[in-house]
């Protein structure tokens, strides 16, 4: 299990008009083994903060640790499992090709945790080994997609609203597998939404982002013992991070 | 033979000609293959594709009848597309001799000013006519006035002097630009159509047309035809290649004289798409002009001075020629009183 | 970013133009100019009937088909060689992006260069024989086959290809995983442009110089006024071309059986 540190983080992007400041003095830190949600309004930086993360953008100063290791090292460790809004499943392959990718790509040094016809079975596929993307449900593309991101083991998790796309029902579904494999996994994750309802459900904490530059406007620790089935509850806690969302300059 | 420029175009090709030569200069052609150590490699380009042109028969039998090897030479022929690539390539050096018309050879040497060399004319007249359907009722160039007279590339300079010994007053011909196709005479696209005399009459006969034809000869024009030209360099570096290629190529043609359906038979072979009426219509219209006052004196090839500066002149005169030109340099007889002499 | 041409149309009852129908389309105006012929009695020395072109084609046709041979032999080995430098090239400027830029000038120089004003130049350096030919064939169907080459290894899904990065994959592993399968459609779009291409090359080089070859027969056909024989050389040519396409065109489905056209359940 492996902490994400991200200290004193500044990134900006060259604009048309100069430079388009995103963070400009960052503190996170997620304990190792916990699950963390982000919040925040459309367009302020959720999806940039996931990628400096990731290592796939380097901040323009700052220090980022995933663990001991530099976003880079944890990347070419194979330590980060990635998953986005879209499934981005290659159509050329079948579902069990599509994870085995994960297992193929930069693999050498892996020692996967489950075979692929157990994260198969783990995400509710069974029998749809040989399927083809193109006759895939949305949902179903997603269970693959997230079979596919736990192949490798990773240590940590960086979601980028994965469910965004899906209806109500099948959403629910997958939150609670989601919930399920991350209590069997142990990982740290990091997951952005947008669906304060989701976020409440789901996290030991909420961390609220909003502004221009983009600051952490509160970090709301979620006490309540899982499974998180009252509504009233939940329902009161959307509202404090709601509260939190609008409120003034944090 | 096709005249090589057109109004536009000469500038553009001459250009390009000099481009690709300079280019093809810095380069080095591959060295000519010897099978046995007994033949000397050459390649002779025909300056059109395989057809019962004189020039051309007189290799082709020479080939065949093994005359060529007899001089020690191994003749690879190959054909031109008409579109000049044949003098680019001589010049280069990729091909020891090939055929050109008399008239084009002087515009070529005035401009881009390309060291050609007549090492025997062939042709003793011009390839080239007038021609109209008989049933137009034409009969003498006087009845151009108030007509269309065609022509291939530019004006040629045998249009304006046929025009002018016969008195037609040029301002009442109306000039259209011609490709290679009589069919345009037939439709009546032109009333007059300029053909080589010994192509298109034939095919135009099996299209079921007589034709009245207007050499310009016959009006006291002089018009030279088809020689076989190679380089100055060529005749520095190998002259005695030359001599054997001439003294087979005429024995050849001499062949050919005698024996023309044996010779429009090894042309067939040359040309496996050809008709052979025609291919005999073309080899008996050719020799005709091969004879002349000059080969009775001095035998098949022969050109004098007095020729090529009347040629010179008409060119001149019609301003067919930009720059001046000096007449030694053109062609020579060395090399043909050589092949006869032996 | 769908890069698939446009599907075959489709009946109203749903059923799909089987691929050889668009050949028929040949026999069909082929009926329609022999009538016209007849009817207007057009000589044959303008526009020939299909009956007497066919009948010279069947009389030589040992002629015919040894200078199909010539012509698909030359464009074929100019297709090979243009596609696949052309595919060389794709491939290097997807491993090394800055090398477009690179040799782009040189590219579009080279496609700027009219076949026949080389030709000669080819013909002194190559020889006589089939070589030149070859290379201006590939000349032509360099530049058209390398567009969506390159086009095709770029036109990757973003998402997938982040994803890839998230996993720290290799140059290689990406274009291996990802860039040439996605290159696949765009692969074909080059060949059925490419091949039409190659068969003209062929036959426009030899316009400048050969010995056989469909392409001399039209010329040699055309300046005897043959027309019967011109327009059976251009009738071989047609048909050769179309089949060449649509030969890729089958080609193209079966290897795009994963695309998500068909609609899903």
């Amino acid at each position: 299990m492996l902490e994400i540190r991200m200290e004193r983080v500044h990134h900006a992007f060259p604009a048309p008009s100069g430079r388009w400041v995103i963070f400009e003095d960052l503190n996170l830190e997620v304990r190792p083994g916990s699950f963390t949600v982000i919040v925040g309004p459309s367009g302020c930086g959720k999806s940039t903060l996931l990628r400096l993360a990731a290592g796939l953008l380097t901040p323009t100063a700052g220090r980022i640790r995933i663990g001991e290791l530099s976003p880079a090292q944890a990347r070419a460790a194979r330590r980060i499992g990635w998953m986005g809004q879209q499934p981005a499943l290659l159509p050329w392959r079948t579902v069990e090709g599509n994870i085995r990718l994960a297992l193929e790509v930069n693999g050498r040094a892996l020692r996967p945790p489950l075979t692929v016809e157990e994260l198969i079975a783990m995400v509710g596929l069974k029998g749809f080994e040989r399927a083809y993307p193109r006759m895939l449900s949305g949902g179903m593309q997603q269970r693959v997609a997230l079979a596919r991101t736990l192949a490798a083991g990773p240590a940590v998790w960086l979601m980028d609203e994965p469910f965004a796309a899906l209806d109500a029902l099948t959403r629910t579904q997958l939150l609670e597998e989601v919930e399920r494999l991350w209590r069997a996994f142990g990982a740290t994750v990091l997951w952005v939404t947008h669906d304060l309802h989701e976020a409440v459900r789901l996290g030991d904490e909420v961390v609220v982002l909003a502004g221009r530059p983009a600051r952490i406007r509160a970090r709301i620790p979620l006490p309540d013992p899982r499974p998180r089935t009252d509504e009233r509850r939940i329902g009161e806690w959307v509202e404090r991070v709601r509260a939190a969302l609008m409120g003034g300059a944090g | 033979m096709r005249f090589f420029s057109n109004s536009i175009g000469a500038q553009l090709r001459a250009g390009i000609v000099l481009v690709l030569i300079l280019i093809a200069g810095c380069t080095t052609p591959a060295p000519p293959a010897t099978p046995t150590p007994a033949l000397r490699h050459m390649v002779f380009m025909a300056g059109y594709k395989p057809q019962a042109n004189l020039p051309f028969v007189g290799v082709y039998v020479a080939k065949e009848k093994g005359y060529f090897a007899a001089e020690g030479l191994d003749v690879e022929i190959q054909h031109s597309t008409g579109r000049g690539e044949h003098l680019q390539l001589l010049m280069a050096g990729g091909v020891q001799v090939t055929t050109q018309d008399a008239a084009v050879l002087l515009q070529r040497r005035a401009d881009p000013g390309l060291p050609l060399v007549s090492i025997a004319l062939i042709g003793q007249r011009g390839q080239q006519a007038f021609a109209a359907l008989k049933s137009s009722g034409m009969q003498t160039p006087k009845d151009w006035e108030g007509k269309k007279v065609g022509y291939k590339g530019t004006p040629p300079p045998d249009l304006f002097a046929i025009m002018e010994a016969a008195g037609v007053d040029r301002n009442r011909v109306e000039l259209v630009n011609v490709g290679f196709d009589p069919r345009v005479l037939v439709q009546g696209l032109v009333d007059v159509y300029p053909l080589f005399k010994s192509n298109e009459p034939y095919l135009l006969q099996q299209m079921g047309y007589e034709l009245v034809i207007w050499d310009a000869a016959d009006y006291g024009v002089p018009t030279l035809g088809l020689t076989y030209v190679t380089s100055e360099e060529q005749i520095r570096r190998d002259p005695d290649l030359l001599v054997r290629f001439l003294r087979a190529a005429l024995k050849g043609i001499e062949d050919a004289r005698a024996n023309p359906e044996e010779a429009v038979d090894i042309v067939l072979r040359y040309a496996p798409q050809a008709d052979r009426g025609h291919m005999r219509f073309m080899l008996e219209t050719e020799l005709k002009d091969a004879e002349s006052e000059v080969t009775r004196a001095h035998g098949l090839g022969w050109q004098t001075r007095e020729q090529w500066e009347a040629l010179y002149e008409v060119l001149r005169r019609y301003n067919a020629i930009p720059k001046p030109v000096e007449i030694e340099r053109v062609f020579t007889n060395e090399l043909l009183q050589k092949a006869r002499g032996r | 970013m769908s890069p698939m041409e446009m599907e075959l149309p489709r009946l109203r009852s749903g059923a799909r133009l089987a691929p050889w129908v668009p050949l028929l389309a040949l026999p069909l105006a082929l009926l329609g100019w022999e009538l016209i012929v007849r009817e207007a009695r057009v000589p044959v020395y303008l526009v020939p009937a299909p009956s007497v072109i066919l009948s010279t084609l069947w009389a030589e046709r040992g002629l015919y088909l040894q200078a199909t041979g010539v012509t698909l032999g030359e464009a074929a080995a100019g297709l090979a060689l243009g596609m696949g430098v052309a595919l060389a090239l794709a491939v290097a400027t997807a491993f090394w992006p800055p090398l477009e830029r690179a040799i782009m000038p040189l590219v579009l120089l080279l496609k700027a260069i009219p076949l026949v004003a080389i030709a000669p130049i080819l013909t002194l350096w190559f020889g006589f024989g089939p070589l030149p030919k070859v290379l201006m064939t590939a000349l032509l169907t360099f530049y058209p086959a390398l567009v969506p080459l390159m086009t095709g290894l770029r036109a990757v899904d973003p998402a997938a290809l982040e994803l890839l990065r998230a996993w720290d994959a290799s140059a290689w592993e990406i274009f291996r995983h990802l860039r040439w399968p996605s290159a696949r459609p765009y692969t074909f779009a080059a060949l059925k442009t490419a091949i039409p291409l190659a068969l003209i090359g062929a036959v426009v080089a030899e316009w400048t110089g050969a010995s056989g070859g469909l392409g001399r027969t039209m010329w040699l056909a055309q300046t005897n006024l043959d027309m019967p024989r011109l327009f059976a050389a251009a009738l071989i040519l047609a048909a050769v071309s179309l089949a060449g396409y649509t030969g890729a065109a089958l080609l193209e489905r079966r290897a795009r059986w994963w695309s998500p056209e068909e609609a899903h359940p």
